[in-house]
This record gives C-alpha cells, sequence and structure tokens, in this order.
C-alpha cells in the first residue's frame, strides 16, 4: 500500500511539475505592444541620448557586447556580436573573436570591418558627423580588423572600465559599406543585424518591427514582432496597460500607477521593480557664499534624514534607495554598513542635525538664514523631493525659498551660468560603471557639468586611479575613497534619493528582467508572451 | 464682391508678415534651444561635449546672427518653402501634412457634434422659453462650458474602461485605411469636444431665435396664419444664424490650434500635440510654421464668415 502511495505521490508531484515547467518554457508567437513616452529625433545610436530612441529602435540591432538581459544588476557584460575575448597581459589590448555568419537584413554578413567603421564612427568621427559619447573612448588607441573575425581595441593606458563601456547600448554596429558612402545614413535609416527587421515609423504614432527569420541566434527571437506606441500622457500609457492594449511600458510608473494597475487587473499584472540608475543631486554653488564654506555644506547634508525621507517619499514619487555615488545592489556599491558612516547617512538624525546646526554656528550662518532653491520645472519626482528636501533645511533652523524653472531654460540660465546658489541637478546613466558614475563630479576644468563649480585635484587623482585600477576589489577602494571626500569630508555636492524603477506589465510578458537602467535590456531577443 | 475678394486677400500679407516677424524673435527670446532640448533635456546630455553642441548648433544655422536667420527664413517662405524641422530634419510640410488630416477630420467631426446638437437644441429652448425644457437645455449648456473637454474625455476613457473594460483605439488609423477603426478612435473625443463647443452654440442659438421670434415679420407671418414650421425654417431660423455661424467658424478655428490637451488625453497624434512638442523641443522652425498656419486658419475662416455673412442675409454687402 506504501508503495501505491509514494507511487501516487510522485506521480501528481510530476503531473503538478510537467505544466509548470512547460510553462516556463518560451513560447512563440505574438506581438509585444509598448508604449515609448519619447520619439528620437533620429535613427542613429551613436549621436542621440534619448530611450525614445532605445526602446523602439535597439531590436533592429546587435552591439558587440551586451550587458547579460538576465542579471538584475545590470552590470555584466556578455558576447553579442563577439563570441569571445581576451585581454592582454599590460591590459593595453583587447582581442575581440566574432561570430561567423551573422547577416545584415539586406543579407551581407557581419564582419570585422563593420565592427572597427562602426567604432572608429563612435571614437572618432570625422567632421560634421555627431558622437555623443566620444568622450567615454579617450582611451582607445586603434580599433584594428586584423581579419574578417577579429576586432583589436589598442588602448593607450590599462582602463577598469573598458570591457564594461562596449556593452553600451548605444554602440549600434552599421554596415562599414553603408558609412563609407554615407556618414549620415544611419539618421535616416535602419539597418542593422538585430532579432527584428524594420517595417515601418509613422512619426508620432508608432514603430513596427517584424522577427528576423534568419537571426544568427538560433531559435530567437520569440516573438513574432513588436509594435512601440508612442504616447506622451502618462495617464494615457498606464490606460493602455490597464486596458490590455499594451503589455508594458520599458521606463517605469509611479507608485500610485502600479497600485491601481493592481488593483484592477490583479495577477493579470506582474510588478518588477529596481533602483534605477538615476539621482537627483543638490549642486550647490561654491562660488557664492556661505556655500564656499565646507561646514556648511556638511551641515546641509546633515540635515537630510534619508532613511526616513525614503520611507514617506517612495509611496508617492519614483525615489526610493539610499545611496552614494554608486547605484545599490550593483558591483561597486557601498553596502549599507559603510554608507552610515558618512555626514548624511548616519542612523542617528538627532546627532546629524545637532552636529548641522553646531556648523552653521561655527561658520557664523545666522538662524533662519535664507536662501533660493532653484529647482528644475519637472513634476516628477523633482517636485517631492524639492518640498521635502526645503522641509528638512528647515528643521536646522534654514529659511529656504523654492524657485522653478521650465526644464528646457533650466540647464542654460540657471545651473550652467552659476546663477544660484542650491539647485537640483540630476545624474541618469545608461550603465552603471564608476567611470560613469563618478565623472559627474571631477574639477570643474575638467568637466563643466559640474554645477557646484568646484576644483578638487584629490577627487581627480582618485578618479584617474579607478579608472586605470584593473584589479575591482581595488577599484572599490578607490571608489569608496573618492566617494568619503566626495559626499563627506567636503560635501560638495548632496545626494538626495535613488530613483526607483517601477515596471508593472502585463503577466503574460515572460523572459524581460528589469535593471537598473531603461536604456538596457531593450533587445527583446530574449522576451516572449504566454498564452 | 470680387473685389472685395481680392482686398481680403491682400491684406492677409501683412497681417501674416506680422505674425511671422513677432514669432520668429519672440521665440528666440525664450531661453534654451533645440541642441540642448535634444542633448541635455534626455538624459546623459551634461555629459556631452561642448564642442558637439556648438557643431550641432552650427548645422542648424544657430551660429548665425538672428538677422541673417531671419532673412533665411523670409527667403524659403517667399518661396514657399517652410524649411526643415529643426528636431527631425524632415520637411516641414510632411510633418504638418502627417498631422494636419487628423486634427482637420476630428475638428469637422467636433463641429458636426456641436451644430447638431446646438441648433435644435438652442431652437427648442427659445421656443419652448421659461419652461422646464428651457431650463433643462440652459441647465446641458452651462455644464457644457464648465467641464473642460479634456476632463470629460479622461472620464469617457476611465469610463468605459471600468464599465465595459474597452479602451478607445489609441494609434490613429486614417479613416481611408479603415473607416471603422478610424470611427472608433475619433468619436468619443469629437463628442468630448463637440460637446463642450455645442454649449457656447446652444446659448447663442437660444438667444438669437428669442430675438427673431420678437420681430414683426415673425409676428405678421403668425398673424397670416403662416405654417409654425415655415416660419421656423424660411423666416426665423436663417436670419438667427448670423451670429450662430460666427461662433461656430471662430469656434472652429480655436478647434484646429486648441486641441492639445484632447489630443494628449485620447493620444491623438494631432497639430495639437505637435505644437507642443515643438515648442518643448525649441524647434523653432516647426513652431514658426504651425504659428503661421494657426494664423491663416483664422484669417481664411473670417474671410469665409464674411462671405457666408453675406450669402445669409442680402442687405450685407461688401464694396
Amino acid at each position: 500500500m506504501r508503495r501505491v502511495t509514494t507511487l501516487f505521490a510522485l506521480v501528481l508531484v510530476a503531473a503538478l511539475a510537467v505544466p509548470a515547467t512547460a510553462q516556463e518554457k518560451p513560447r512563440h508567437g505574438g506581438e509585444l505592444v509598448f508604449p515609448v513616452p519619447s520619439e528620437p529625433p533620429s535613427y542613429d545610436g551613436h549621436r542621440e541620448e534619448t530611450f525614445g530612441l532605445i526602446h523602439p529602435f535597439a531590436p533592429f540591432y546587435n552591439t558587440l557586447l551586451r550587458v547579460d538581459p538576465n542579471d538584475p544588476s545590470g552590470t555584466k557584460p556578455v558576447p553579442s556580436l563577439a563570441e569571445s575575448w581576451t585581454i592582454a597581459k599590460d591590459g593595453l589590448t583587447y582581442t575581440f573573436k566574432l561570430r561567423r555568419g551573422v547577416k545584415f537584413h539586406d543579407g551581407s554578413e557581419m564582419t570585422s570591418k563593420d565592427v572597427k567603421a562602426s567604432y572608429d564612427k563612435i571614437i572618432s568621427p570625422p567632421a560634421g558627423v555627431g558622437s555623443t559619447r566620444q568622450g567615454q573612448y579617450a582611451v582607445v588607441e586603434a580599433v584594428e580588423a586584423p581579419d574578417p573575425y577579429t576586432v583589436r581595441f589598442r588602448l593607450k593606458w590599462p582602463s577598469g572600465a573598458f570591457l564594461t563601456s562596449l556593452a553600451s547600448p548605444w554602440n549600434f554596429i552599421y554596415k562599414a559599406d553603408i558609412l563609407a558612402k554615407d556618414m549620415h545614413w544611419y539618421e535616416k535609416n535602419i539597418m542593422g543585424t538585430g532579432p527584428f527587421i524594420f517595417v515601418e515609423h509613422v512619426r508620432g504614432s508608432h514603430v513596427v518591427g517584424k522577427k528576423n527569420p534568419t537571426y544568427w541566434d538560433k531559435g530567437k527571437p520569440y516573438l513574432d514582432g513588436f509594435r512601440a506606441l508612442f504616447v506622451r500622457d502618462t495617464a494615457a500609457q498606464v490606460s493602455l496597460i490597464r486596458g490590455e492594449r499594451a503589455h508594458i511600458q520599458f521606463r517605469g510608473f509611479a507608485p500610485k500607477d502600479r497600485d491601481n494597475l493592481k488593483a484592477a487587473l490583479g495577477d493579470k499584472i506582474t510588478v518588477q521593480e529596481s533602483p534605477w540608475d538615476c539621482i537627483l543631486l543638490v549642486a550647490i554653488n561654491h562660488e557664492k557664499k556661505p556655500f564656499d564654506d565646507k561646514r556648511v555644506r556638511r551641515a546641509l547634508t546633515l540635515a537630510l534624514d534619508r532613511y526616513e525621507g525614503s520611507k514617506a517619499l517612495s509611496q508617492i514619487a519614483i525615489v526610493k534607495e539610499v545611496a552614494g555615488v554608486v547605484v545599490p545592489g550593483t558591483p561597486f556599491a557601498t553596502p549599507p554598513d559603510e554608507l552610515a558612516k558618512l555626514a548624511g547617512y548616519w542612523r542617528d538624525i538627532t546627532k546629524s542635525r545637532e552636529e548641522a546646526k553646531r556648523l552653521l554656528r561655527e561658520a557664523g550662518v545666522p538662524d533662519g538664514f535664507s536662501f533660493t532653491f532653484k529647482n528644475r520645472g519637472i513634476p516628477m519626482p523633482y517636485e517631492p523631493l524639492a518640498v521635502w528636501l526645503i522641509d528638512q533645511w528647515r528643521q536646522i533652523g534654514l529659511n529656504v525659498k523654492h524657485e522653478v524653472v521650465e526644464s528646457a531654460a533650466y540647464f542654460g540660465q540657471v545651473v550652467r551660468p552659476g546663477n544660484f546658489e542650491a539647485a537640483m541637478d540630476f545624474q541618469c546613466g545608461y550603465i552603471v560603471e564608476p567611470d560613469l558614475d563618478l565623472y559627474k563630479f571631477v574639477s570643474r576644468d575638467k568637466n563643466p557639468a559640474n554645477y557646484s563649480r568646484y576644483t578638487d585635484r584629490t577627487l581627480d587623482e582618485l578618479y584617474d586611479k579607478q579608472s586605470r585600477a584593473g584589479d575591482p576589489e581595488e577599484r572599490k577602494k578607490l571608489v569608496r575613497q573618492f566617494e568619503k571626500r566626495l559626499l563627506d569630508e567636503e560635501a560638495h555636492y548632496l545626494m538626495t534619493l535613488q530613483w526607483h524603477r517601477i515596471i508593472p506589465h502585463s503577466a503574460k510578458v515572460k523572459g524581460w528582467q528589469v535593471t537598473p537602467s531603461h536604456y538596457l535590456n531593450n533587445t527583446l531577443d530574449v522576451v516572449w508572451l504566454a498564452d | 464682391m470680387l473685389k472685395y475678394i481680392a482686398k481680403r486677400f491682400l491684406l492677409m500679407i501683412p497681417t501674416l508678415l506680422g505674425v511671422a516677424i513677432l514669432t520668429f524673435f519672440l521665440l528666440r527670446i525664450v531661453p534654451g534651444d533645440v541642441v540642448e532640448a535634444r542633448f541635455i533635456a534626455a538624459g546623459q546630455g551634461q555629459f556631452v561635449d561642448r564642442a558637439l553642441m556648438d557643431m550641432e548648433r552650427a548645422k542648424l544655422g544657430l551660429d548665425q546672427p538672428m538677422w541673417k536667420q531671419f532673412v533665411a527664413w523670409m527667403w524659403g517662405l517667399v518661396r514657399l518653402d517652410l524649411g526643415l524641422s529643426m528636431w527631425t530634419g524632415a520637411p516641414i510640410t510632411e510633418e504638418i501634412k502627417l498631422r494636419l488630416a487628423l486634427s482637420l477630420q476630428l475638428a469637422i467631426m467636433a463641429t458636426v457634434v456641436a451644430t447638431l446638437l446646438a441648433i435644435p437644441l438652442g431652437v427648442v429652448a427659445a421656443l419652448k422659453q421659461d419652461t422646464w425644457i428651457d431650463y433643462a437645455v440652459r441647465v446641458f449648456s452651462i455644464a457644457g462650458l464648465a467641464m473642460p473637454s479634456f476632463w470629460l474625455g479622461i472620464l469617457m476613457i476611465l469610463g468605459f474602461l471600468i464599465i465595459f473594460k474597452w479602451l478607445p483605439p489609441m494609434v490613429y488609423t486614417p479613416f481611408w485605411v479603415d473607416p471603422w477603426e478610424n470611427l472608433a478612435q475619433l468619436i468619443w473625443p469629437a463628442l468630448a469636444v463637440g460637446y463642450r463647443y455645442s454649449a457656447v452654440a446652444t446659448r447663442m442659438t437660444r438667444s438669437a431665435m428669442l430675438e427673431v421670434l420678437r420681430e414683426d415679420y415673425i409676428r405678421t407671418a403668425r398673424a397670416k396664419g403662416l405654417w409654425l414650421k415655415l416660419i421656423l425654417v424660411r423666416h426665423a431660423l436663417k436670419n438667427a444664424m448670423l451670429p450662430v455661424v460666427t461662433v461656430i467658424a471662430l469656434e472652429f478655428a480655436f478647434l484646429l490650434g486648441g486641441l492639445v490637451v484632447t489630443e494628449q488625453v485620447f493620444n491623438l497624434n494631432g497639430i495639437g500635440m505637435l505644437f507642443v512638442e515643438a515648442i518643448a523641443r525649441r524647434d523653432y522652425t516647426l513652431t514658426q510654421a504651425l504659428v503661421l498656419l494657426t494664423a491663416s486658419t483664422f484669417i481664411v475662416v473670417n474671410f469665409l464668415m464674411d462671405v457666408m455673412y453675406a450669402w445669409l442675409d442680402p442687405r450685407i454687402r461688401y464694396r
């Protein structure tokens, strides 16, 4: 009897297990529909900056490497058009073996000359050709194509960031012959090696892609196609998901939208959340008194109760994580215990604020001192964060006026010319990499986008050191030192809270993993739709 | 009449010239430019090399003195060339053509909805003055005036979603591609906009009718025992229509440029949405063209209205 029972139990377990496994097996077919809140000026990934390009157009292309689509930290480079790579012992030569038999959508074969031509365009564009991320590749001495399936990058100095930089989602591989004839061709045309073939783009309306039947990664993509709908209004985007006319929006929604969708659709909605490689910063103008005094800047950061702020603001705004200069949950991020040692991150807010008041007194700042905080005219999350900041500063006796400036005029009118005392600034990355995350904070003569307008050679030196450190552990230490000097010792800039990415999507969407960057993971080759 | 038409056409030129000059210089006073909007507002823009931004500005001619830019633009206008969009690089005529059909269709549909509602309601309210019917019509029109059409649109969308689990299509299908899909998409914004629009016209129809019905010639006609329907259609309505036509025509002109929020709510890819995008992106050339288009619409509508006046009331004649 016992044997029969055991057998029955085994059969039952097997019966339950089989459908579960079958359910997770990718299904072929279907059209993925997603709204995109922005539309790009051109199709050239080497030139543009907006996710409005990446979301609907990345599926037409491949890059040399990509960020692992299954890695929630969004930091691990894996092969894409390159099959494998080797790095020379001196760290100065990177050699990539390309896949064979990869075809462009016009049927021609992709070879190393296409990769070289694409990277030459990115790294050293000819006159009149725009390359937005050229500065990221200043380390490259030359790109070589010794044979059709080998690409070699020779560097000027060793770089801890170089490999990750090749996984940039912007670096579409274009066809060399086309570039040789017209460097601007890809601004108005689309032709890559990606999992989907371009069908149409009706401006202001939609982009359609269909499955590439001869895609090099056999069996992929799973979808028959995709349809990206340009929808500016957030309420309309949410309605599309709620009305099941669209499956997913890849940028992110506010907490209330998530809650409404979940309440309306229940199990039909899956929610994926992640820290977001975007953060609002407070630039403090070092050229204005009393903000030239580091005691005043330290007081400003000490006043902020980031932990309580996170609890309250994460319910109404797209912010959540308390973070240093690197996105939490990624390899170079500061662990919470270490973070809590920095000024403004202490767990004891009473102690912090007492210290803040003491510093203000010491610096001769009178109680009730007034200044203006300038903010960019974007409601979410700029407004709630500014209200929170002002309230926090009031609690150490500062009287702060909130002034909102129209978004497009903000950089030209306020932050770049230094027309402010304290102002909101932002950093939003397309890949989590210390070189990119830290560059914002080097001295002003090295980066004019340092709107706190200071010169700090120690920081510059630490930046260069971490950038060249080959050993990740060594690099982590240098990043920590950089962070301590930036946020604690000098308080050059204040970090608010890390943005929080919330993607409530149709439960039918499978195979897609949220990452800390809305620029990543948009190739759609691994995405599939359940019945 | 022909002389009058010719004169009005000629008068359009200085009006449009004035609009063009004002738009050109006012736009350039506004801080920020298209390159700034493109690279800074997007994301990583703060790391973009200044030299690249200068290069992009030079490509668009933004490095030239303002008067040179103005002359170049005017020279294009003289040759009926609106130029290229600074954002997409596409010819502006193409950008506008894509969107105009939709906005025009929506404006016409809203006008039809408004006219179909306003004229019968206004006439009935006037005929039944101070009865419950009159009060009901007045409440209906006041509610229409008080309720923004975008709000009504949001209510419609939410209502459909919650009650019927249905959403109007949100991607535009031209009428000639699929008439049903097209109507399923546009009828709701047309109703939302048309309702508000009808409120203005209903009130105007009612008061115009009341005024006409008190005229001696109507009283005479009734005293003669003329059939009421005939009096209304032949005499009263035709005369009462003058101010109503004015209101409908002017509202139509407003609609073309003013569908901004409704287009956003229903995700309609029309002129209103293009206008917002063009301004937000500091796409000078496109914004200038759209302002000219809107101004031209008003001028043409005014002109047509005058012609219609003359037709409706033979006493009005222009020399």
